[in-house]
């Protein structure tokens, strides 16, 4: 935003962004276009675009400026025509906005979100060849701004479309909490007998490198071709544009802030890779489509948001359990170091988390272990202070998570009662527990 | 030709130099800029165009997209990073490079900016891992004063440097990505350049320029000219990869004769009423070919696609530029696309071995008449119809006249070129809202003032230090001035030996396959203090300059190595003694030949002299 000073200028001159205009300052004469100021410029420098396509900032104070034309160019989109082929799988892609739907306004280049979705399909028109796509706007919003409510309406959604003869769903997503929107789905959508795929990207789709075209393509491939039956998360396998990786939503994470890759299957292998091409190479275990499932896809949409993740750590102070069950929470997941510990004796006597995690359960709340270690399995039993937690009530929740138990525990809490919810935590209800786990599921 | 007849033709001629600073640091990231690790790994990346600022596809990205090629990039330990890959957004601008650019600036008397604004450039041949290109207007409207040619100098940028193309396979092409994001100069002047002699003395003023900074990287490919030209009957083309500046009024010149032929053959052929045909697949014409280069195509399920160009008969074959024809300008268009060349009947067309039936039968499925000329490409499935439209691009443009385009020096000594693609358009360009807008201070204008390189001054402290004007002149236009006054900064070596042995030996060597511009700097430092400290002679200056070219290792072990430390004093007294003896004759010559033969490398000549 322009500071005060410059807004005053464009007003004297009753010039607005886009507008030529003309500075003078002796023999120095610059013409341009007028451009945004962002939070990133100094508010008392003014932007202009020159005709070599550079951005300048100039401070005004020294130059005399004029205002030459207003500005004519209107944007338009290169439009493809999208064909439909109805010979092809109907697949519906459910739109919801973030970094795979923002665009950026290549004067200004500030990033906005596609105003007409299936702009997204201009960019890879190859997809026309694997499905009959149909897109359906739901929502703009980025991921980080998200709430169960939007986690509900996506469930809701990809059923109303299964329902109405698609054969899969796509929806694409923001990154940053797109691995806690995957395992709120995986569980809202019960006896679900199709694949339904989220996708995005890391970098955005304006640019030549975007991640976008080949995880729409292979988003694209699984949810038209496979025979899995599972909510999923599929993006870039590693850095190359060489596959994909569909992995199972309970079972994976973000765990890069900005890698391609960032989505690794956590205590499982994953379901399937997708080449570029599109084939597929199943790798594991997963839910079959059924062709003789009779029972109908049933949406539990509900969900007890008075949850709460809480992460323990050295010098940490237990004290913030109150806090919650002060605010009414009834479900704790903390993230345990190692096996699922806390402090149990520490020197100091009120860094006990003992005392207080008793309290929360005393106090109605369901309290939930997983590890801050991400991989691997929680464990009851072989410590003295692992046994003291789970002697008090507290439920520990196998190989899930933390965010999937999160997610997991404010389902149940929306859709049980307290003590269904207590005894569901522990058993798999979406691929979110496995029995056993693989030596190759670590850091895959 | 004189400037009036340049004038009378329309030419216009601008030169941007891209120079590559020496920092510690990227422009966006904290890798080295030093390129001398190996490759530790690779990604492969697909790009594609997408809808530029106006929603259209920019034409040369368009281009490279109907290639579909797979970028492979080759990663290094110490010189990329996730930055580098476009897997991490860029880190703060390195302020060195910045400093640097804001000097160059105040040498050339340009404007500078309250506050610099960071654009995205596209690009999409893959030589960016991004898909576009990190540059920033840093000053505006200076000139320089060239050999008598006073020159504007519209516009001084810093950009980042882009990757190095390792190997191109035709459908994929490998980049090594140390070399990306280094800082780099981009230097533009104004299109009035009168002449090609003119444009070489320019380019060689800005190069000096550059390294009277200090800052900036030596060896091959660290500073590139390129050149547009035009004429008034011809188009804009940039001329890129130019590896040697003293040629450069040759390419100039030639550009301008390509230009002119183009110019005419377009007037013949339109007189001629010339046509390109539509391309026809003439396959099964050559089921049975004896042709070699066609039937090994077929035999691995290949194509053969051709088209008649009826009105264009002796055209194809004519020369345009030293050994290039119109016929190679429309092969360079199909190799971009990944086929090996084409056939053309301009050519010695028997010499591929083609019967007359397969002759007749081809204008047949051609429909044309026998003396309509055609061009034939046989190659596998997908390169063949990509190759065979981007070749019929090329010959409609013939009729039409001369395309505007990018193209790349041949560098030997026909001084030609050759197209590699279209003339990107000027619109992609967009603020890079990852990296926040740098201001500019008073202090940091201050300090460019100070560092700023001043020819003249640099001159006289030349003039003084070798006391040789042409050694001055050659000096100044050295690309090792820079490790001149490095490594007279850093020993007391006589500059003027210095000068000579970088100059004179350095060219001798680097003649005889000696890579002497690989020598690490701190090499040289070393040798001209063992030098300067009399612990080697100037004879074995350049033993030890061979082997340290061809194998990177402490001076100190190499004279050690190969026994080349210095024989004086006592033990040189000794030495002359013991031989007299040995050679049982007194005269100083005998004496001297014999000590000299042994010992060449280990003695100096005069302390020799001084002792018979």
């Amino acid at each position: 935003m322009y500071g005060e000073k410059i807004t005053a200028l464009l007003k004297s001159i009753n010039a607005g962004l886009g507008d030529s205009v003309r500075l003078t300052s002796g023999k120095v004469k610059l013409e341009g276009e007028v451009m945004p100021s962002t939070e990133a410029n100094d508010p008392d420098i003014f932007v202009i675009k020159l005709k070599s396509g550079y951005n300048i900032g100039i401070n005004p104070k020294h130059y005399k400026v004029e205002k030459l034309r207003k500005e004519k160019i209107t944007a338009k989109f290169h439009k493809l025509s999208i064909k439909a082929n109805t010979e092809l799988s109907k697949v519906s892609l459910i739109y919801t906005g973030g970094t795979i739907g923002s665009r950026v306004d290549y004067k200004t280049g500030a990033a906005y979100m596609l105003t007409k979705p299936e702009e997204l399909l201009y960019e890879v028109p190859e997809i026309t060849d694997v499905a009959n796509v149909s897109v359906v706007p739901l929502m703009s919003i980025a991921s980080e701004d998200m709430t169960y409510l939007e986690w509900g309406k996506m469930a809701k959604a990809a059923a109303r479309e299964l329902s109405n003869g698609a054969r899969g769903v796509i929806i694409t997503h923001g990154t940053d909490i797109m691995h806690y929107t995957a395992a709120a789905i995986s569980f809202m959508l019960r006896n679900l007998n199709a694949p339904v795929v989220l996708t995005g990207s890391q970098r955005s789709s304006d640019r030549g490198s975007s991640d976008a075209f080949m995880n729409l393509y292979c988003s694209t491939s699984i949810a038209a071709r496979s025979n899995v039956a599972e909510v999923g998360i599929c993006m870039h396998h590693n850095s190359s544009d060489s596959e994909c990786a569909f992995i199972r939503g309970t079972k994976v994470r973000k765990m890069h802030t900005s890698r391609r890759d960032a989505f690794r299957a956590i205590n499982g292998r994953g379901i399937a890779l997708v080449r570029r091409t599109g084939e597929i190479e199943y790798k594991g275990d997963y839910r079959k489509i059924d062709n003789e499932n009779r029972e109908k896809l049933r949406v539990l949409d509900k969900f007890n948001p008075k949850v709460a993740l809480v992460k323990v750590f050295p010098n940490s102070d237990p004290s913030v359990l109150e806090f919650y069950t002060g605010k009414g929470y009834t479900g704790l997941i903390l993230e345990g170091t190692g096996l699922g510990s806390a402090p149990i004796s520490p020197v100091e006597k009120g860094k006990s988390w003992l005392p207080y995690i008793k309290g929360a359960i005393d106090n109605g709340a369901i309290v939930g272990m997983t590890s801050q270690c991400l991989y691997g399995r929680v464990h009851p039993n072989v410590y003295r202070n692992l046994r003291l937690l789970s002697s008090a009530g507290v439920v520990y929740c196998e190989d899930m998570t933390p965010e999937t138990a999160y997610v997991k525990l404010g389902w149940l809490l929306g859709n049980y009662n307290k003590e269904e919810a207590k005894a569901l935590l522990k058993r798999n209800m979406a691929g979110e527990i496995s029995e056993r786990t693989d030596y190759d599921a670590f850091l895959v | 030709m004189d400037d009036a007849e340049y004038r009378k033709l329309g030419f216009k001629c601008g030169l941007e130099i891209h120079q590559r600073l020496d920092t510690n640091g990227k422009l966006f990231c904290s890798c080295s800029t030093e390129q001398d690790g190996k490759s530790i790994g690779k990604v492969y990346r697909m790009q594609r165009a997408v809808a530029g600022e106006l929603g259209n596809i920019d034409m040369s990205a368009q281009f490279e997209e109907s290639k579909k090629r797979l970028f492979e990039y080759n990663l290094f330990r110490g010189s990329t990073c996730l930055v580098d890959i476009d897997e991490e957004p860029p880190h703060s601008l390195d302020i060195e490079a910045l400093k640097i650019a804001l000097s160059l600036a105040h040498a050339m008397g340009m404007n500078t900016l309250d506050e610099i604004e960071p654009m995205r450039k596209g690009v999409i041949d893959g030589s960016d891992t991004s898909a576009f290109q990190r540059t920033m207007l840093i000053g505006f409207d200076g000139s320089i004063s060239a050999n008598g040619h006073h020159i504007a100098i519209p516009s001084l940028c810093l950009e980042e440097e882009s990757a190095g193309i390792e190997k191109d396979y035709g459908t994929e092409v490998a980049y090594n990505i140390d070399r990306l994001g280094i800082p780099l100069i981009e230097i533009a002047t104004s299109a009035d350049i009168p002449n090609p002699e003119a444009a070489k003395e320019v380019a060689l003023y800005l190069g000096t320029l550059l390294r009277l900074t200090g800052k900036v990287k030596r060896g091959l490919g660290t500073i590139r000219q390129d050149v547009n030209v035009s004429i008034g009957d011809g188009a804009r083309v940039e001329l890129k990869g130019l590896q040697d500046v003293s040629m450069l009024d040759k390419f100039v010149e030639n550009e301008v004769k390509r230009q002119r032929e183009l110019a005419e053959i377009a007037v013949l052929l339109k007189k001629a009423g010339a046509k390109v045909g539509k391309a026809t697949n003439a396959t099964n014409v050559f089921a049975n070919t004896k042709v070699q280069i066609i039937k090994s195509k077929l035999d691995n399920g290949g194509k053969c696609l051709a088209f008649a160009l009826p009105g264009f008969a002796g055209l194809l074959g004519r020369e345009i530029n030293p050994n290039r024809r119109l016929g190679s300008e429309i092969s360079d268009y199909a190799k971009t696309v990944g086929a090996g060349g084409i056939i053309h009947s301009d050519e010695n067309i028997w010499s591929y071995g083609f019967t007359e039936s397969e002759l007749k039968e081809l204008r047949k499925t051609l429909g044309s008449r026998e003396d309509d000329p055609f061009i034939l490409i046989a190659e596998k499935a997908g390169i063949a119809e990509n190759a065979i439209e981007k070749a019929r691009l090329r010959a409609i443009q013939a009729i039409e006249g001369v395309p505007v385009e990018t193209r790349v020096a041949v560098n030997d000594s026909s001084c030609t070129s050759r197209f590699t693609r279209p003339l990107p358009g000027g619109s992609r360009m967009y603020p890079e809202t990852d990296v926040k807008p740098i201001l500019v201070d008073e202090n940091m204008l201050k300090a460019a003032a100070l560092a700023a390189p001043d020819l003249e001054r640099e001159t006289e402290a030349l003039k003084v230090q070798l006391k040789d004007e042409d050694l001055v002149r050659r000096m100044l236009k050295s690309p090792r001035l820079q490790l001149y006054k490095s490594i007279t900064g850093k020993t007391k070596a006589d500059k003027r030996l210095v000068a000579n042995i970088i100059l004179q030996k350095f060219t001798e060597l680097s003649r005889d396959s000696y890579p002497v511009d690989g020598i690490k700097e701190e090499r040289l430092v070393e040798l001209f203090t063992l030098y300067d400290s009399g612990k080697i002679t100037k004879q074995a200056i350049d033993e030890i300059l061979k082997r340290v070219s061809k194998e990177d290792g402490g001076v100190g072990a190499i004279v050690r190595e190969l026994d080349l430390g210095k024989i004086t004093g006592p033990k040189l007294s000794a030495l002359v003694a013991q031989i007299k003896k040995e050679i049982k004759k007194g005269d100083a010559d005998s004496v001297k030949s014999a000590v000299m033969m042994r010992h060449r490398l280990n003695i100096d000549g005069e302390e020799l002299n001084s002792l018979l």
